[in-house]
């Protein structure tokens, strides 16, 4: 299991970059659209943090960088150069469902000798007594939470919610980290 | 492909081992719930619904800290005092 703490880091890492990125054209930006660089450029760095290793992460950048996204330019100045970016940011923007999971297949196929094998595309799975239960409304809904979740069946499905999961979590405590900071800095 | 067949049939079998070793790891990871029946035969149904409002949840206060960030970071300088201290605490 990945420590937490070297997540946590790479996390903050990545972030504060992605904030610098959008540093310039930061002088006269509302309030709204400050909070849509710090949630963008936050969730951004948490799946960047992943390296690509999880299809949640690659899922998570590729719509953030999709055609017809409203933020299409944000994420990508906050990704930055793309000489800079993971290898798997090179899907197609706009690309169908289809192509999207045969690429994955590919990438999961060169990186599988080296990282660990999270499959993306979906497995026929047999019906047995649990993976029942993961049939029917509740795997839509749980689908849904999950960036990328269309594409995962089954094993895979569970395996990206764990990191999923453990992902937000640092996210969400570095976060509050941070804000604590900040409001003591600033009652200076 | 005899072999592949062959590698799928046990990947079906190995799978709902798996899938409740996962269940097990995913349990533990919720949040604890004060109630009297939350004891360890809680259903995967189950696990899955708190493992949706947990998300839900989590996307929730990381929307509600962005809120509090960007009023709180009135220009987003990352070289500034507040980065170096949490930099500091994470290491």
């Amino acid at each position: 299991m990945r420590s937490p703490f070297s997540l946590k880091q790479e996390f903050l890492k990545k972030w504060i970059l992605g904030l610098q990125r959008c540093r310039s054209s930061k002088k006269n930006m509302s309030i709204f659209k400050r909070k849509k660089v710090i949630k963008l450029s936050a969730d951004v760095a948490m799946a960047s943090a992943r390296k690509g290793t999880t299809c949640w992460s690659r899922a998570l950048i590729a719509d953030a960088v999709k055609e017809g996204n409203a933020d299409k330019h944000l994420a990508e100045k906050i990704l930055g150069p793309a000489s800079e970016r993971q290898p798997t940011e090179k899907v197609p923007v706009g690309a169908m469902a289809y192509n999207k999971r045969i690429r994955s297949k590919k990438i999961l196929k060169r990186s599988s000798v080296i990282r660990r094998t999270i499959k993306c595309a979906p497995q026929a799975a047999r019906p047995s007594s649990i993976v029942k239960t993961l049939v029917g409304k509740r795997r839509q809904i749980l689908r849904s939470l999950i960036p990328g979740g269309e594409f995962m069946n089954g094993v895979s499905l569970i395996e990206e919610t764990l990191d999923y999961i453990i992902s937000l979590r640092a996210q969400v405590d570095v976060m509050r980290s941070l804000a604590s900071a900040s409001k003591l800095v600033n009652l200076n | 492909m005899s072999s592949r067949r062959w590698r799928e049939s046990s990947r079906t079998n190995i799978s709902e081992e798996q899938i409740t070793q996962l269940l097990s790891t995913l349990r533990q990871l919720l949040p604890e719930i004060p109630h009297s029946h939350s004891h360890k035969a809680s259903s995967a149904a189950k696990v899955l619904k708190q493992t949706c409002n947990y998300i839900k949840t989590l996307h929730r206060e990381v929307d509600d800290l962005s809120d509090r960030l960007s009023q709180l970071l009135a220009t987003i300088d990352a070289d500034s005092a507040e980065a170096a201290i949490i930099r500091s605490l994470l290491i």
